[in-house]
């Protein structure tokens, strides 16, 4: 079988997909952080499979490189949110957090 | 020279910015700076006479006609809006008049306790708004003089006044206002109608200018009628005549002694003024087409203001009316405008002076008048005319002063108010017997009323109202007021010429110009009559 | 030298004016009432005035080398071309004043006045007024007689006035509310003022060179009569009764401004005399109106009869010179109906202030004023003013105003006379005796006798004045009491008062014994004066038969003056005392006051002396309009000229030759008619065959009718003052009702536009604002649910949102 840009991009959706739901239904902060990486590399899959079969040269990886860098800051930024959000409500249950709701 | 007229405007602005700097309770000082600034406008105003030639009447090419000494300086270049003064032999009389009464209003205003610093303020802003009006020559001026000279009445009669204050100064100032909005629209017609006859096809506000055009047979017939009805209207509230007089009654009777002198003395001229000045000389035609209707205006008034005043209980009130009556002399003689008939001019400019003459003569009997009025109003507080008596064994001084003003204001020959009213009768017939024959009627209801008057305050037994102790003999100050305009009501009443010889030269002029205007205003309907009945029959 | 006599005259009339001036002040600065300095002041300054006056006739006599009295005047043969003025003379105003030597007229030369201009009072173009002076020799005569009257009365108020010389003055006549008598400080000085203040003016009218000027002074001699009569202003009668001078007058005024206006207008000038306008000189209103022979030049242009206007040529106006055209020279025309309405209108003046009918009825009231101004200013000088004016000004009536006068003089020497008869009051007795003679002279002058009316003019006011003095000195010696019924054998205790009364008496009902001793006929000056007027009334009835009644009116009137004069007389200085305690108290006056009654009663006796050919007549002779003494021969050609059916009156003015031929016979008739009035007042009222008071009885309608004053008061209540008082409550309340209304309502509408106003931007404006806002606000409000704050659920949007976009996409958007 002919692994061709199709099959990546199914991986590509199925980890998206994965992230997605992970994020929709883990009440667990970390875990919906967990579900944000899921879909970021969900899309990091398609920009290097898109710039491998395309004539798009290396702006994929670099894309995608700069999703990664990306990824780890926003992780560092997401965990200190997480901490603080422990701090204060000692939990991390998303949930609890609606005070901003109208 | 030009800053002559300007310092005579802004004189009294200084003093009253001068006033500002004093202490509230330092009211003897105040009013002694507030006099000796009226003193000093006097002064200035006198001034005028010395450079001014009464035998200079002729219109020079640049449209400076007939005025004396001016000043121009651009002011909002954009809307050829200039600061435009100056003097002629129509308005120098009345600008003497308005500081010589202000001066006299000055000093009888001592009685005033009441906020001095500002009613003294008011009142130097006032009498710099009246001088401006008879300084102006740029319409656009005029018209801000106008304005200026208005908010200070208000505010005179609206805080300082007597009980029904705030309905009468209400009342004056809609009024005025009134009128003003109407002449408003009248300027902006000129205005705009201008540009095409002035050299450079600007607009202009210029009245010299404006008169000059009017004179060359510009603005049309149509126009012109259109234009005179506002002014007249403007000007007729301010005169005032009937219909448009009821303020004046309510006016005078709130307003305190010295300001009804202001009103009666000066305002009510710059009526008369403004016709002279501005409706004649700028729509020429539409003058002579509505005189018919002014004389019969002014000779109606002078009947009318008569046997309003005789049913009157109210000294002041009475008083108000009998200028309704007076100014419609003005107003009659204004108008007699007879052209065709033999020497009619003659008698046109007979009737013109008699009429500025009147407006003088009315300046110093009707301020003298309410002088009188205010004097008796100040010791026993009221007016009611039905419980005055006897005052000529109490107060004999005052009552002789107070009979001889009355007697000017009567028309007796010797005292100025006779040589204005007769003058104008006299002129009339030339115009429409009728209508003088109802304006000579005037004088049988003139002698009524006000003999009548003072039969019920001076003569009789004794004094009949309350607070009979307080009939104390005048002031000093008071004799010097009423002594003075007792004498300039009789030196003018004597020797007339000295009025009319600073008038001569101008109304001559002016006559002239009105006459050629209106005919080169004819001749031009005609041209187009013709023009039009040539393509007709084409 | 001629100049003198203006300058001397303008002195005389000035001085007066100065002596007011330092009376006034100086009088009401002094610390005391008692001072008599200020009469004194006034005395000196009428009694300089004569004799400034008399200094001038001198001057002016010998100018005209007394020609006036030269040459015995024959009847009807005065040569025509004298006018009164020389209208040929080119000469400017000031050699106006100089008669040249004449050479042929020289001894006419007395027939011409003197005029000039003393100041300019305003020139406009063409028109000049100014005040001017005018003296011929009626001027001269007025002037010396006012003058000289004025002396003897201010000397007679010295002493009649001098109750008023204290601190406290109480009047008797004028009550406070509280009952009591007012007390004042004295007023000598004051009505000292007002007496000089008043020869001032009245100087001044006779003096004046221009009609303009004449009314002046017309009105300033009413003003000082107004004054004069209210002295006593604490009397409401007193003031009442100067009002009502003054308004009536003011009544005969607006007439007189009529009659101005219409001469002012047609005739371009007021002056009497030449004028002088710039270097040009013109003439004056009688040279234009009248030829030298004194015709009136009527043409008649387009059916009217027209006026043409000697020497008056006036240039076309600037109309017709704009159009190019020649300036066209136009004589001067006025319309003859302007002239009888211009004649109608000074007459109109006349009757105001002479106090004809209809407007008699101030006269008598003006006796509230102290005798002394009954005397000069309410019988002598003022009110003959009136007729004064009437001669003055004779070459402007014409024939039609000429017998309006007649029969007004006519209608108010009746009338008088009749209520003289049952008055009781003895001022007014000869205040009625003053309205009926002032109607002699303008009957006079009104049927052409213009040397007789003027002639009576002077002599009533000699005996006139002195009947007034006489009448103060009664007053005063009886303590102010002037009710005749109480009076009666004064004789006794005022012997002085009694006999110089007489003199006026006898004067004024025209007494003389007929018979002539040395020449001259034994009479006293009315006889001759009044004779003058009955014979040209007689004269004038014979030429006019229609108008009989012009003649036997004042035939009879005659009779009735001689019976009330003769009654006052007898009742308040013969019979037997009436009132025992007013006799005994009564005194004779101190010499101050007997003085000028014995100086007067000798002018009144003798100032006619001499009768038609006597000095006095002569002076106002030489005045005389030319014309007149022709008689209609000068106006014939107006009565020619006028077409019958145009309506105008048809009358022939009797020449002085037909009066003269009657002159006995109607001298004759007044004569009997005035000693049949005496006979009877002597057998009414000292025989008493029949008792006065059974007569009064048996009459009493025609008393109560008389004494009512024939009703002309109530009439003029009803008729005028009611009527003006009520449309000035009308108007009154016009101005405050209907145009206050008007202008409320606008005001309310304006007020209620404003509150529909303010619903309409409160509800409609406002609201679709509030609208917008209020949706935004629920919008908002409800879509807030949404906002859980639930991040799975947000998470779920998006997912499904995008889902959501990328189906639509591909529903609406299939590649």
């Amino acid at each position: 079988m002919q692994i061709g840009l199709s099959e990546y991009l199914i991986v590509g959706a199925v980890l998206f997909v994965a992230g997605v739901v992970c994020m929709a239904t883990k009440r667990n902060g970390i875990g919906v952080l967990m579900g944000v990486e899921l879909v970021l590399n969900g899309a990091n899959v398609n920009f290097v499979a898109f710039a491998r079969y395309t004539p798009l040269g290396l702006d994929g990886q670099i894309i995608s490189l700069f999703v990664i860098v990306l990824a780890a800051a926003e992780a560092a930024v997401a965990l200190a949110i997480a901490l603080n959000f422990y701090n204060n409500h000692m939990t991390i249950d998303v949930d609890r957090g609606d005070q901003l709701k109208g | 020279m030009a800053l002559l007229l300007s310092a005579i405007i802004f004189a009294p602005t200084i003093g009253a910015i001068l006033l500002l700097f004093f202490d509230r309770k330092a009211i003897e000082p105040m009013r002694y700076t507030a006099l000796a600034v009226t003193v000093v406008t006097f002064l200035l105003s006198l001034g005028l006479l010395v450079p001014f030639d009464t035998a200079m009447p002729d219109i020079q090419p640049n449209g400076e006609g007939g005025i004396q000494a001016g000043i121009v300086v651009e002011w909002i270049p954009d809307w050829e809006i200039f600061y435009r003064l100056g003097y002629d032999g129509i308005s120098l009389p009345l600008i003497l008049l308005t500081s010589f009464i202000s001066l006299l209003a000055m000093l009888a205003s001592w009685n005033i306790t009441k906020q001095v610093r500002g009613y003294l303020i008011l009142f130097l802003l006032l009498e710099t708004g009246m001088l401006g009006v008879f300084l102006a020559l740029d319409f656009f001026l005029f018209y801000v003089f106008w304005e200026v000279m208005l908010l200070p009445m208000y505010f005179l009669i609206g805080i300082w006044g007597g009980p029904r204050k705030e309905y009468a100064a209400i009342k004056f100032f809609l009024y005025t206002l009134a009128g003003s909005i109407l002449m408003l629209i009248a300027m902006l017609m000129f205005y705009f109608g201008s540009a095409s006859y002035t050299p450079g096809g600007h607009p202009t506000f210029n009245l010299l200018q404006l008169g000059e055009i009017a004179r060359e047979g510009g603005f049309d017939p149509g126009m012109q009628l259109a234009a005179f009805i506002l002014l007249f209207i403007g000007f007729a509230i301010k005169i005032p005549t009937f219909p448009f007089h009821t303020w004046l009654p309510d006016a005078h009777v709130e307003a305190p002694t010295p300001i009804s002198m202001i009103l009666a003395g000066v305002l009510l001229k710059m009526g008369g003024y403004g016709i002279i000045r501005i409706a004649f000389p700028l729509c020429p035609h539409g003058a002579y087409v509505a005189a018919w209707a002014l004389v019969a205006i002014g000779a109606f008034s002078i009947i009318y203001g008569a046997f309003a005043a005789m049913a009157q209980t109210d000294f002041k009130r009475l008083v108000a009316y009998s200028s309704v009556s007076h100014m419609g002399y003005v107003l009659v003689g204004i108008a007699v405008w007879q052209i065709h008939e033999l020497g009619g001019t003659d008698y046109w400019q007979m009737g013109m002076m008699g009429a500025m003459f009147q407006m003088i003569a009315h300046g110093i009997s009707s301020a003298g008048m309410f002088f009188m009025v205010g004097v008796v109003y100040d010791r026993v507080h009221h007016r009611d005319l039905n419980r005055f008596g006897g005052l000529a064994g109490l107060m004999p001084l005052y009552s002789g002063l107070a009979a001889g003003i009355f007697f000017a204001g009567l028309g007796l020959p010797g005292l100025c108010g006779f040589i204005g009213e007769v003058f104008v009768v006299l002129s009339a017939w030339n115009y429409s017997p009728a209508l003088a024959i109802v304006a000579a009627g005037g004088v049988i209801l003139t002698a009524g009323y006000i003999l009548w008057t003072l039969q019920r305050v001076y003569l009789g037994a004794e004094y009949k109202g309350p607070h009979p102790e307080a009939l104390t003999p005048m002031v000093g100050r008071e004799i010097f007021v009423a002594g003075v305009l007792l004498v300039f009501a009789i030196v003018l009443g004597v020797f007339p010429f000295l009025m009319f010889d600073l008038m001569d030269a101008s109304t001559a002029q002016l006559v002239q110009s009105l006459e050629q205007g209106y005919q080169a205003a004819e001749a031009k309907a005609a041209d187009v009559a013709a023009v039009l009945k040539e393509r007709l029959l084409r | 030298m001629l100049d003198w006599i203006w300058i001397l005259l303008t002195a005389a009339w000035l001085l007066p004016l100065l002596g007011f001036a330092v009376e006034v002040f100086g009088g009401y600065w002094q610390q005391s009432r008692r001072d008599r300095t200020p009469a004194l002041i006034a005395v000196a300054c009428i009694g300089a005035g004569f004799v400034l006056s008399v200094a001038a006739f001198i001057i002016w006599g010998s100018e005209t080398h007394w020609g006036v009295f030269a040459a015995e005047p024959e009847h009807g043969d005065v040569p025509a071309q004298q006018a009164v003025e020389d209208t040929t003379r080119e000469a400017a105003a000031e050699d106006a004043s100089e008669l040249q030597p004449a050479d042929a007229g020289q001894q006419h030369s007395y027939r011409k006045a003197i005029s000039g201009t003393i100041y300019t009072l305003a020139r406009f173009g063409d028109l000049k007024l100014s005040i001017d002076y005018y003296v011929d020799s009626l001027t001269l005569v007025m002037f010396m007689m006012v003058t000289l009257i004025a002396t003897c009365i201010h000397i007679f108020a010295l002493g009649y006035m001098s109750d008023e010389l204290t601190d406290e003055y109480v009047d008797h006549q004028a009550h406070t509310a509280g009952g009591d008598h007012v007390h004042r400080p004295g007023r000598y000085y004051l009505f000292f003022s007002y007496m000089s203040l008043f020869c001032f003016s009245m100087l001044g009218l006779v003096l004046a060179g221009n009609i303009f000027q004449v009314f002046i002074f017309w009105e300033l001699v009413g003003i000082c009569s107004y004054l004069l009569i209210g002295f006593y202003v604490e009397r409401h009668s007193a003031s009442t009764a100067a009002n009502k001078a003054f308004i009536m007058n003011r009544v005969g005024d607006f007439g007189f401004l009529i009659g101005l206006m219409v001469i002012w207008t047609y005739f371009g000038t007021f002056s009497l005399g030449p004028e002088t306008i710039g270097d040009e000189t013109r003439p004056g209103i009688f040279a234009m109106v009248r030829n030298a022979e004194g015709g009136l030049d009527i043409r008649n242009e387009s059916g009217s009869p027209v006026v043409h206007l000697n020497g008056s040529v006036a240039e076309a106006d600037d109309a017709g010179a704009a159009d190019g055209e020649a300036a066209v020279t136009a004589e001067r025309t006025i319309p003859y109906w302007l002239l009888v309405v211009a004649g109608l209108g000074v007459f109109a003046g006349c009757i105001g202030k002479s106090a004809q009918f209809p407007l008699q009825t101030w006269l008598p009231d003006a006796m509230e004023g102290p005798t002394p101004v009954s005397a000069l200013v309410h019988s002598a000088t003022m009110v003959a003013a009136g007729v004064y004016l009437a001669g003055r000004f004779y070459p402007v009536f014409t024939p039609d105003v000429l017998l309006v006068m007649s029969y007004v003089g006519c209608i108010t020497l009746f009338l008088a006379a009749t209520i003289a008869v049952v008055a009781t009051d003895i001022k007014r007795v000869l205040a009625y005796s003053t309205i009926s003679q002032l109607g002699y002279m303008m009957l006079g002058i009104g049927v052409a006798g213009w040397a007789a009316g003027l002639f009576h003019l002077i002599t009533h006011a000699f005996f006139k004045s002195l009947m007034f003095l006489c009448s103060g000195s009664v007053i005063i010696g009886c303590h102010h009491e002037q009710e005749m019924p109480r009076m009666g054998g004064l004789r006794r205790k005022m012997p002085i008062t009694a006999y110089t009364m007489l003199v006026g008496v006898i004067a004024i009902s025209g007494l003389a014994i007929p018979f002539t001793i040395l020449g001259m006929k034994l009479a006293f000056s009315g006889y001759h004066s009044k004779d003058a007027i009955v014979a040209t009334a007689l004269a004038f009835n014979y030429k006019n038969p229609v108008h009989f009644l012009l003649f036997l009116v004042p035939l009879v009137t005659a009779g009735i003056t001689a019976f009330y004069m003769f009654r006052l007389w007898f009742y308040t200085f013969c019979g037997e005392p009436r009132d025992r305690h007013i006799y005994d108290h009564a005194h004779e006056s101190p010499r101050v006051m007997t003085l000028p009654l014995i100086v007067l009663a000798v002018f009144a006796a003798g100032v006619a002396v001499g009768g038609e050919g006597g000095p006095l007549y002569r002076m106002l002779l030489a005045s005389e309009p030319a014309g007149v003494d022709v008689g209609s021969e000068a106006i014939d050609p107006t009565v020619a000229f006028i077409p019958e059916d145009v309506g105008y009156a048809l009358v022939g003015q009797p020449a002085r030759a037909e009066i003269h031929s009657v002159h006995a016979q109607a001298g004759a008739f007044a004569l009997i008619a005035a000693a049949a009035g005496a006979v009877l007042a002597f057998l009414l009222y000292v025989v008493r065959v029949v008792d006065p008071g059974e007569i009064k009885r048996q009459v009493g309608g025609l008393y109560r009718f008389l004494i009512e004053k024939w009703h002309f008061d109530t009439l003029y209540d009803v008729a005028f003052v009611r009527p003006v008082h009520r449309v000035a409550a009308a108007l009154a309340w016009f101005d405050r009702v209907v145009i206050d209304g008007i202008l409320h309502w606008f005001a309310n509408t304006s007020v209620r536009i404003a509150s529909w106003d303010r619903k309409v931007d409160e509800g409609l404006v406002d609201g679709l604002v509030n609208l917008v806002g209020n949706v935004t606000f629920r919008v908002g409000r409800s879509l807030r649910a949404v906002q859980t704050g639930q991040l799975r659920q947000y998470i779920m949007f998006i997912a499904l949102g995008v889902l959501s976009l990328f189906v639509l996409q591909f529903i609406f958007f299939p590649r």
